[in-house]
């Protein structure tokens, strides 16, 4: 199992490889003052990237244990947050969406739900303070939101 | 010739920057402390911050530095007490130090610990005082072609030292440059892997990149230990918490040694704390291991890693400050930190900015005073951070990126990106692959071409001006001699027995 992987990673790196000497290969130059340019460094950059996944391809090395597939699933669900948090966090503002995501995280760490609630108020209250008024730095308010600032 | 230094503790007294070394070193601590935080991460998620408050380069140099000579005395607490290091640099210390902690001498351990950081740190400190201007002097002479040699040196050097698997090394580095390729060439203004998002022009951000590589995955890592038992659940009791002279006495010369050994460690580009914790250990139970002691709770060998590693983190400044060229995952991190204050760390640091680079070692010698008198009596009180749950862990570092990156960027995009680097580099760690050399690919990639394409333009497109000089010729030997005497050393060896 571990073998296949490192076998798959390598072929994956050689059609990487692939694609980064074609794109290189084919940026258009209009002019250049110099006379390597810019596709050189990158075509063999591609050639050494290609030539140590052939090593990897036939020469596999050891892998880190894989997660099993309830781990898989909560793998998913903190990246899922994390994509929340990123799309809202403009539009719902800092304080809201930092309590959130703070509440779900901490469940997912298995957290009790009293204790992911208290932190998720006390981070949230708390970083934000420590945000604008410690450091005065400015946080998105959210413009979802009626303002009330 | 000290004059710099001088000037240096000038500049490192003033009242900011002494609070600042003072703040780095126990946020440094902590974060060293808390498992899974590493140097790295620490400075990746207070550097977005120590910018955007607008701190002048010097200080917020002086803070981050606090924080990663800090995190290699707080890397300690989780392998001694736990069994867990709490950062790669720490690895070697669990060897010894947990089963000191099993004895029920926990205390003394950690006190130990403190000691011997402390007398690493002071001699490669000392080390790099004295060697980085003379090393800045030399650096005068390097041209474009000079410096790329120097470059493929840090790698193979790299690729030999970091890691128990050169290729996926060697690999990871290669990845990292070509993440540097991103964006617009600055010779021709061609667009090069940006796939048409006007986002990627400038290129993949330092911040963006760091904090995704680093903190995200770790968040994303951490998933897996939340269920794994890795840990034993008791703290072991502490016990007196000085360690006496006579412990002392008996590991002075492995901290010596070891010191020594971890400075040297550390300048060599490419190669840092658990680098140097490994060759050390291994060294001293060679020298000193008589009785079959070490692995058992010797004292001897829980001095010697952590001598080297605290060492090591101060003669990884040699390289950065005099050359440019990061000696270690942190210093790439650092370095990117100074480019961020349009400060192209190099030979020319001392001279034009003396107040960066003197500053900067001066605060090195202060924050090691404060380290180990905040580490000697303290060692219980930030033991405790041990205990801080995952649950509260892992949302802080989720608050600290987001908010971080944000500042500097304002913009989702970036955002989005560094949660993308984020599953990128945790692939890559439960692949096998060691993230320093990603990192000091990214950092050292665009400099190698620049240097390459100048040197060529120089010549005109001949290739021989890569080895012209004696300066350059040496470099190339020394990398090739370091790619190909591990493996043919042991065969001449055992041909000529």
């Amino acid at each position: 199992m571990k073998f296949a992987a490192d076998r798959i990673l390598g072929l994956a790196l050689i059609g990487l490889a692939a694609f980064a000497a074609i794109h290189a290969w084919q940026l258009q130059v209009p002019f250049s003052y110099e006379p390597v340019g810019p596709k050189a460094f990158p075509i063999i950059l591609s050639v050494v990237l290609a030539a140590l996944s052939l090593v990897l391809v036939f020469r596999p090395g050891e892998n880190g244990h894989w997660p099993n597939k309830a781990l898989c699933l909560k793998l998913l669900a903190v990246l899922g947050v994390l994509l929340v948090y990123a799309l809202l966090f403009t539009r719902l503002g800092f304080l809201v969406t930092t309590f959130f995501t703070v509440l779900v995280l901490a469940r997912l760490f298995e957290a009790t739900w009293l204790k992911a609630l208290a932190a998720a108020v006390l981070m949230a209250l708390g970083s934000y303070l420590l945000f604008t008024q410690g450091l005065g730095i400015s946080l998105p308010g959210g413009y979802w939101l009626p303002d009330y600032a | 010739m000290f004059d710099f230094l001088i000037d240096g503790f000038g500049v490192a007294l003033s009242p900011l920057n002494l609070g600042l070394a003072f703040l780095g070193a126990v946020l440094g601590t902590l974060f060293g402390a808390l498992p899974g935080i590493g140097p790295i991460n620490g400075i990746a998620i207070l550097m977005p911050l120590a910018y955007t408050l607008g701190l002048p380069a010097e200080s917020a140099l002086i803070l981050l530095a606090g924080v990663y000579t800090g995190a290699e005395y707080g890397g300690r607490m989780s392998s001694i007490l736990l069994n867990v290091p709490g950062d790669a640099g720490a690895v070697m210390t669990t060897l010894d130090g947990h089963p000191l902690a099993k004895k029920g001498l926990a205390g003394p351990a950690l006190g130990l610990s403190a000691v011997s950081s402390f007398v690493g740190a002071t001699i490669a400190i000392i080390g790099l005082t004295l060697f980085a201007p003379l090393l800045a002097e030399v650096a005068v002479m390097f041209g474009p072609a000079e410096f790329f040699a120097l470059m493929v040196f840090a790698f193979s050097s790299m690729a030999v030292m970091m890691g128990k698997d050169p290729i996926k090394t060697a690999i990871g580095a290669v990845l990292g440059v070509l993440i540097a390729m991103v964006g617009v060439d600055s010779g021709t203004g061609v667009l090069r892997y940006t796939f048409g998002l006007a986002e990627l022009y400038d290129g993949i951000d330092f911040v963006v990149m760091i904090i995704g590589l680093f903190a995200i995955s770790e968040i994303l890592l951490m998933l897996e230990h939340a269920n794994r038992k890795d840990a034993e659940d008791e703290m072991p009791p502490l016990g007196r918490v000085m360690v006496s002279l006579k412990e002392l006495a008996h590991c002075k010369w492995t901290m010596l040694r070891c010191g020594l050994i971890g400075f040297i460690v550390g300048v060599l580009p490419g190669t840092g704390a658990s680098v140097a914790g490994a060759v050390s250990y291994t060294t001293e139970k060679r020298l000193s291991d008589k009785e079959g002691t070490f692995g058992t709770g010797d004292m001897r060998g829980l001095a010697a890693p952590e001598a080297a590693n605290n060492a090591s983190a101060a003669g990884s400044f040699v390289p950065m400050l005099t050359l440019g060229i990061p000696g270690s995952g942190t210093t790439a991190v650092l370095l990117g930190a100074l480019m961020l204050y349009n400060i192209t760390p190099g030979p020319m640091m001392f001279s034009e900015r003396p107040e960066v680079a003197g500053g900067l070692i001066a605060s090195l010698y202060i924050g090691n005073v404060v380290l180990l008198a905040l580490n000697l009596p303290l060692a219980g009180l930030f033991a405790r951070v041990l205990t801080i749950p995952r649950w509260v862990l892992v949302p802080g570092i989720a608050i600290l990126a987001f908010a971080g990156v944000y500042q500097l960027h304002s913009d989702l995009m970036a955002i989005y990106l560094m949660l993308v680097i984020g599953v990128f580099g945790y692939l890559l760690r439960k692949l096998g692959f060691s993230l320093a050399p990603v990192i000091l690919g990214y950092v050292l990639g665009g400099l190698m071409e620049d240097n390459l394409r100048r040197a060529l333009s120089i010549s005109g497109g001949d290739l021989g001006i890569l080895w012209q000089s004696g300066i350059s010729i040496g470099l190339w030997v020394a990398a090739v001699a370091l790619l190909v005497l591990p493996w043919l050393l042991p065969r001449v060896l055992r041909a000529w027995q």
